[in-house]
């Protein structure tokens, strides 16, 4: 089981001008919330030219599908410019990249809802905001989800505050 | 210091149970030290769960 290092992933997209948006837990620590995750979600642009990039920093992260995971089934082109979901695992732990979450939502859509941080990478990443990333997961929540829901709804609360 | 019960901290949840000076805390850090704590939390199951492998 490879050990889990976001800020690793995170960079070797960067270097490779994939582009993308942190959704999910990652995202909501980021953005202050208390939670834990273990994988990093991530939207990504499936404009042609970015998947060809995308799956050049994926042989680099020598990414494979989480399911079955004795066939080392790799991701394709084909794959990654649908809307659909790729649970996979990297050299640096596991990686959801997602066509598109909530109501159909891609990363053209979700762009004017992320901000720029420095996440400590060494360049700047796109982050989906807080509010945001709370109506995506209260339309689609999974048990894992509403669990953490009043969580992130009470850190935008006290972000407010401040 | 000896803290009586006037002066002893207390824990402030929201009315569902969350701990808001979790929040405060995490509010407190950059972006960055915010996933440091992340990441050392993960790395920290992580060593647990492979020094128990097998059990």
């Amino acid at each position: 089981m490879p050990a889990t290092d976001f800020l690793a992933v995170i960079r070797v997209l960067g270097e490779h001008g994939v582009d993308f948006i942190v959704v999910g837990g990652v995202a909501a620590v980021l953005a202050g919330a208390p939670i834990s995750t273990f994988d990093l979600d991530l939207v990504h642009s499936r404009k042609v030219e970015n998947v060809q990039r995308l799956l050049e920093a994926l042989t680099s992260l020598d990414a494979y599908y989480r399911l079955q995971p004795e066939r080392r089934l790799r991701p394709a082109a084909s794959h990654l410019l649908s809307a659909d979901h790729q649970l996979l695992m990297t050299r640096y732990g596991p990686v959801d990249l997602l066509g598109a979450i909530g109501q159909s939502q891609g990363y053209e859509e979700l762009l004017e809802h992320a901000i720029e941080m420095e996440a400590g990478a060494g360049l700047p990443v796109r982050v989906l905001k807080l509010d945001k990333l709370i109506e995506v997961k209260s339309a689609t929540a999974g048990e894992k989800d509403l669990a953490a829901l009043p969580i992130l709804r009470k850190t935008l609360e006290e972000k407010g505050r401040r | 210091m000896e803290l009586n019960e006037l002066t002893r901290p207390v824990a402030e949840y929201s009315e569902e149970g969350i701990d808001l000076t979790l929040i405060r805390w995490m509010l407190s850090l950059t972006p960055a030290e915010r996933l440091q704590v992340l990441q050392r939390f993960v790395n920290s199951v992580e060593e647990i769960r492979s020094l128990n492998a097998g059990d």
